[in-house]
């Protein structure tokens, strides 16, 4: 409207001279003309933004190639329609142009349309596109993917990748390429460590780091998110620019190129057993789930991606999803929700990309709760979470993208932006990030609430306006899978836990033990029997594959409940596998070798003392006294509060680290002699004491 | 530092990435190629100007604007000095033929020397026929009903679309005979296809770029185009 406040003055003085002429000035505009249109550029994408026109239906955008004299070099093309339901903010209405060769020169103009009827253009802006990132004659900065010099003509092949992963790594001391495994066909799935100056060395080093994973190619013909990884791990690697700098002062980000190495080279869904990677991560069947799931226990990221491409035409440019399953606990849902709706709807509104719910706009039955889609599985293991799709088609918004390798641009651009706005969100956010993490940990180990073995929380429609014009399907869980009465532990026998078995790739499966152990469960054995306890981080994942009402899981575990509740007096001596829930004991309590003492909501007045035992898994209880647990198997504390001293000694026997987070402990803790060293999954402990050795840090 | 797998960002015309092998090995292939065209006037040619032999390929079609031109990585003319598996990866629009034919060594298995014809569907043929389950279990576990749907799409020698037109059939590696028929501006393949963009070169080759997927095998699309996440 700046603009056109002096034409109405001048239109005025000209009509009060020559009221019959009144022929147009050069310079005023028609009150249906767009005015005030700006260009911004940005990497692979130009962000138009204009006044709005009052009665607007839509928007056309216009673009012209045109060389360094302005002229024309090709035909106007309409190559955008944005329409008012696409972003939160419709009174700075903004696109996304993307789709060209990134470093050309065009003009654009853009003109409203009320109904059908198509008003006059607005003047035109000119402007040179951004350039491929990286400086052609700096070291490492000159690096490009095979996608990126033949002009999105070819995707980036596995041996190109391993070649520019591997020379980044080379020039880079930001970056460190780690191996997590192979695929069935014995392609490497590397993962890129970038931290700044240099990322930490081990892996509970990184963790330490609350990193973020994007997981960017898992069904191998969609393969647009891969190349954004690509792209943006040479400007993690080598920008100077102070965000990104910034960025890895803070944290470690994680990106998995191709998880999916087979599928991508035959450009097929699956791997190359035909197994979909996306229905199989709680499961993990398969060598590269199994690899991306041991990653997340050893990494723990506290947020993550996970990208893809959407045959849905109608969708918006990039659909998003947080984890919706019911046993995933509320902060996280809420925390992945505030990253999506909070942060990718504003700055999608910004930029000009249509960020909207996945399975929104007759989406049909998609997005809902499997917990072997990593979106929710990954909000299962208490990790801020968002689906990223890329809409394979022009679709409504872009009419012009017949064009093939203008069409996979858009996409690959747009998850660029997508990608560097996720790690935006999570330096800006990190401390509710974590804080969503700890209370869903804490939430997840008390182990209080009805499990259900499939179903979403809805997803409402964002207040009007909103992008898109209705919400994700609803997805409530049917009466029989629900569980109100959750068990305190399932009992494995030692054929379920160890048996081979047949539903892997070849018809050969890894044990159950072995994918207990990649997911990162604490598990008490006792003689052939393993307990699994629901009063850990993961409870909400437990049941799904344990449970006989699993829908897909991997084996009938029996469920085991408390033995101990309410009050108890007296000295106790603790025999075989004990579970207290909400229990009051009066006494001192001793674990015996071979036992174990599972706890929720209990407390214990007196001291607790475990030599040699086979387990001690605490959660969201009380000791008043003094806790000793030496030489003992399996051992995890969480949200417990402690009155008087904590020793941990000569705990040798466990096969992962004993856990303790959210702890308050009233007097000193000791920690020696331990293998593996204990940790806090992240999570800080309150000790008003003295911490030696081995708990100095937590 | 560069990485030695990356191509060549400024394609060479009539030269592979891999220097005088390829240079030499091009040279004689080209000519039986020169002599075939040479020898085929057909009048439903679109272009009938003797042009010289090293004029620039125009595959014609309305799919072929959408598709690199002009000196573009992966235009026409870079194309027709690729051997034909190589050029086939340069075309944006035949992801899943181009893997399919890679992954089940249909092409490696063709005798050497006598040329092929490549009749390719798209990638949106291929997704109006194939469900995403099908295609995926077609390529993992029934190479063999996957090797008889490629074949479909093979014929032996090197021929222009206007040659196959004249003749009326071609017979495909798989045994069947098929129709081809013009229709206006576009040449039709067995009552099923019409080409969209045809008359690509490769070395030896050629290439016709066809919407629908010819071959034995049922349709299984259910129409909604794509799998949740």
């Amino acid at each position: 409207m700046r603009r056109q406040r002096p034409t109405l003055i001048a239109v005025s003085t000209l009509i009060a001279v020559t009221l019959t002429t009144a022929p147009t000035p050069a310079n005023a505009a028609p009150p249906d003309q767009v005015t005030a249109l700006t260009a911004h550029q940005a990497d692979g994408y130009t962000t138009l933004a204009w006044q709005p026109v009052d009665g607007a239906t839509d928007y056309q955008i216009e673009r012209t190639p045109v060389d360094a004299d302005n002229t024309p070099t090709g035909a106007p093309t309409i190559v955008g329609i944005w329409r008012p339901n696409r972003q939160i903010n419709q009174h700075a209405p903004t696109f996304a142009d993307a789709g060209y060769n990134p470093g050309d020169t065009f003009q654009w103009r853009v003109r409203a349309r009320t109904g059908t009827t198509e008003q006059p253009y607005s003047d035109p802006v000119t402007a040179t596109t951004t350039a491929p990132w990286g400086n052609p004659t700096t070291p490492g900065e000159q690096l490009r993917t095979g996608w990126e010099t033949t002009h999105a003509a070819q995707y980036t092949t596995d041996t190109d990748e391993y070649a520019y992963t591997a020379a980044i790594d080379a020039l880079s001391d930001r970056v460190r390429v780690v191996e997590l495994g192979r695929t069935v066909q014995n392609r490497p799935i590397n993962m890129m460590v970038i931290g700044h100056p240099t990322p930490a060395a081990t892996p509970e080093a990184v963790a330490a780091t609350a990193p973020v994973a994007i997981n960017c190619n898992v069904h191998g013909n969609e393969p647009g998110d891969r190349e954004a990884c690509l792209i943006m791990a040479r400007q993690l690697a080598f920008s100077t620019d102070p965000r990104i700098t910034d960025l890895l002062s803070h944290t470690t980000v994680l990106i998995v190129p191709t998880i999916n190495g087979d599928g991508r080279a035959n450009n097929t869904r699956g791997n190359s057993t035909g197994q979909d990677l996306n229905r199989d991560y709680s499961l993990i069947r398969q060598p590269e789930t199994t690899a991306y799931i041991t990653m997340v226990r050893d990494y723990r990221p506290v947020a993550g991606y996970d990208g893809h491409e959407f045959g849905n035409s109608r969708a918006g440019d990039l659909p998003m999803l947080p984890p919706r399953h019911q046993n995933v606990a509320q902060p996280i849902f809420d925390q992945s929700q505030d990253m999506i709706e909070g942060h990718m709807y504003a700055k999608g509104a910004e930029a000009g990309w249509w960020a909207c719910p996945y399975g929104c706009e007759g989406g049909g039955n998609v997005g809902l709760s499997e917990e072997t889609i990593l979106r929710n599985t990954l909000g299962l293991k208490n990790v801020t979470n968002s689906l990223l799709e890329l809409r394979s088609s022009g679709g409504q918004t872009r009419p012009d993208e017949g064009n093939t390798t203008n069409n996979r641009r858009r996409k690959t651009y747009s998850a660029l932006w997508t990608f560097h706005q996720f790690l935006d969100y999570h330096r800006a956010d990190r401390a509710d990030i974590l804080k969503a993490r700890s209370e869903a940990i804490e939430t997840q180990a008390a182990n209080t609430g009805r499990l259900v073995f499939r179903g979403s929380r809805p997803i409402p429609a964002h207040p009007a306006p909103h992008p898109g014009d209705s919400p994700p399907p609803l997805d409530a869980p049917p009466a029989d899978l629900i569980l109100d009465n959750p068990p305190c532990a399932y009992k494995l026998t030692d054929a379920q836990y160890n048996d081979a078995r047949t539903d892997g790739p070849g018809g050969v499966g890894t044990t159950v033990a072995q994918r207990i152990a990649a997911h990162g469960w604490k598990v008490i054995t006792i003689g052939d029997d393993h307990y699994i306890p629901l009063n850990q981080p993961e409870r909400g994942l437990i049941p799904l594959l344990l449970d006989g009402k699993g829908v897909e899981k991997l084996t009938d575990g029996e469920r085991v409940y408390p033995t101990l509740t309410g009050r108890r007096n007296g000295p106790l001596a603790v025999t075989g596998f004990t579970c207290a829930d909400d229990a009051t004991i009066n006494g001192p309590v001793t674990v015996r070798t071979g036992a174990a003492l599972v706890t929720t909501a209990t407390t214990i007045s007196g001291p607790l003392i475990a030599a040699g035992a086979a387990g001690i898994l605490l959660a969201d209880s009380t000791i008043n006294g003094p806790v000793r647990i030496a030489t003992t198997g399996t051992i995890s504390i969480i949200d417990a509060t402690i009155a008087g001293p904590v020793d941990l000694s000569g705990n040798t026997a466990g096969t992962d680290a004993p856990v303790l987070a959210g702890t308050t402990i009233r007097g000193p803790l000791n920690c020696t002699g331990n293998n593996p060293t204990p940790h806090n999954l992240g999570i800080v402990n309150t000790v008003h004491g003295p911490r030696t050795t081995q708990c100095a840090a937590l | 530092m560069s990485h030695p797998a990356t191509p060549p960002r400024h394609p060479r015309r009539f030269r592979g990435p891999h220097g005088a092998r390829r240079v030499q090995r091009t040279l004689g292939l080209l000519l039986p190629t020169l002599l075939l065209a040479a020898c085929t006037g057909s009048p439903a040619a679109p272009r009938t100007d003797a042009a010289p032999a090293s004029a620039a390929p125009q595959p014609t079609g309305p799919l072929c604007a959408a598709l690199p031109t002009g000196t573009d990585p992966g235009n026409p003319s870079f194309l027709a000095g690729q051997p034909v598996d190589q050029a086939l990866r340069w075309i944006p629009t035949l992801t899943t033929f181009e893997a399919a034919l890679r992954t089940s060594g249909v092409l490696t298995d063709l005798p050497a020397g006598d040329g092929v014809t490549v009749l390719a569907p798209s990638d949106d043929a291929f997704a109006a026929t194939f469900s995403e389950d099908n295609w995926d279990d077609l390529m993992t576990h029934h190479t063999d009903q996957l090797r008889t749907l490629l074949k479909a799409h093979l014929i032996t020698g090197s021929h222009p679309i206007a040659d196959l037109t004249t003749a009326g059939t071609a017979t495909t590696l798989d045994g069947v005979t098929v129709t081809v028929t013009r229709t206006g501006p576009t040449t039709r393949l067995g009552d099923r296809a019409d080409t969209v963009c045809a008359d690509y070169q490769a070395t030896n080759a050629r290439i016709h770029i066809i919407n629908a997927v010819l071959g034995p095998l049922p349709a299984t699309a259910d129409g909604t185009g794509h799998r949740a996440h």
